[in-house]
């Protein structure tokens, strides 16, 4: 069960943080905060190494998964788990799972990769909107609906 | 297909609307068209997120403008740029020998001093694109005989 999502753009700002679930030690905005940004890091450091593996033309079979953009757990605390998934235009999705409730201690990565995927087809269609500017936190509250059942429903 | 002259009228049409208040003004050679270019840039800012949905992530500088002139331009014209040339210095020269909205003008010289118009968009177009996947530049167009387009992309390096 994901407790959590962020969509943080390109200067690591945070445009939309969303969270769900009776874990009251989630339940407040700043927790959530501090939990996406300690991924961060791990993101950045995934993508810098990525980039270098590239430059140098060792074809191996690591190289294709890295072109991915899923990247898989980033981060595990005691009672969280932190995924991250990177687009194209440098866009950071960030889901995070809490290990101590039951659904979420035995997630499968395939389930947290089909989330994120889906997640960035609403974050896509989030921006389509031509109300929406870039680079501004997103307030829509359809995109907000969607993510609340996406995060009930599939992870 | 109808959909594809849907854009093509609408296209036009903004144009037109985007020329009226240089009308007025007795200069005729100097239009503004940087209205057109905005909307082009918001328009492929906004079209990236979708397209590159699919695609894995980009090696480099190189292979995005590949992306560009195959999967951005089909999805966009129904065609790939003919010609890609590059100095390996941030400069990118892309040729398109049957540009669409210059197909159904002329087969030459003719209205050649219109056709600046008609290119504004597709400018803002490739900026805003590549300005979404990080890359930040300036395209300029340039129209020898119709209907073929180059598109010079000079990428800013900070």
């Amino acid at each position: 069960m994901a407790v959590c999502v962020a969509v943080i753009g390109k200067d690591n700002s945070p445009l939309y943080i969303g969270g769900i679930g009776n874990d009251t030690s989630t339940d407040n905005e700043l927790s959530r905060q501090w939990l996406v940004h300690t991924a961060l890091d791990a993101l950045e450091e995934r993508l810098a190494t990525t980039n270098a593996n590239n430059a140098s033309a060792s074809a191996n079979a690591a190289r294709t998964d890295l072109r991915d953009l899923y990247l898989g757990l980033l981060y595990s605390t005691d009672t969280h788990k932190i995924y991250g998934y990177v687009t194209n235009t440098k866009i950071k999705l960030v889901l995070v799972t809490s290990s101590t409730s039951p659904s979420g201690s035995n997630i499968r990565d395939a389930e947290v990769r089909t989330a994120l995927r889906r997640l960035h087809a609403l974050y896509a269609d989030a921006i389509c909107n031509p109300f929406h500017l870039p680079g501004d936190q997103i307030i829509s509250q359809k995109f907000d609906k969607q993510v609340k059942s996406l995060m009930l429903n599939n992870v | 297909m109808a959909d594809d002259i849907v854009f093509e009228l609408l296209h036009s049409e903004i144009i037109n609307y985007a020329l009226e208040p240089s009308k007025n003004s007795n200069s005729s050679k100097e239009v503004d068209l940087s209205v057109v270019e905005y909307i082009g840039f918001a328009a492929g800012y906004k079209i990236m997120e979708r397209l590159t949905r699919e695609w894995p992530r980009f090696k480099d500088e190189l292979d995005t403008m590949k992306f560009i002139c195959t999967d951005f331009w089909t999805c966009i014209y129904k065609k790939q740029i003919d010609n890609l040339r590059t100095n390996h210095q941030g400069v990118y020269v892309l040729q398109d020998n049957a540009f669409r909205f210059l197909t159904n003008f002329s087969n030459g010289h003719q209205y050649l001093e219109y056709a600046p118009r008609y290119v504004a968009y597709t400018c803002g177009l490739i900026r805003g694109g590549l300005a979404n996947l990080c890359i930040n530049s300036i395209v300029t167009a340039e129209v020898q005989s119709m209907p073929s387009c180059k598109f010079h992309i000079h990428v800013q390096r900070t």
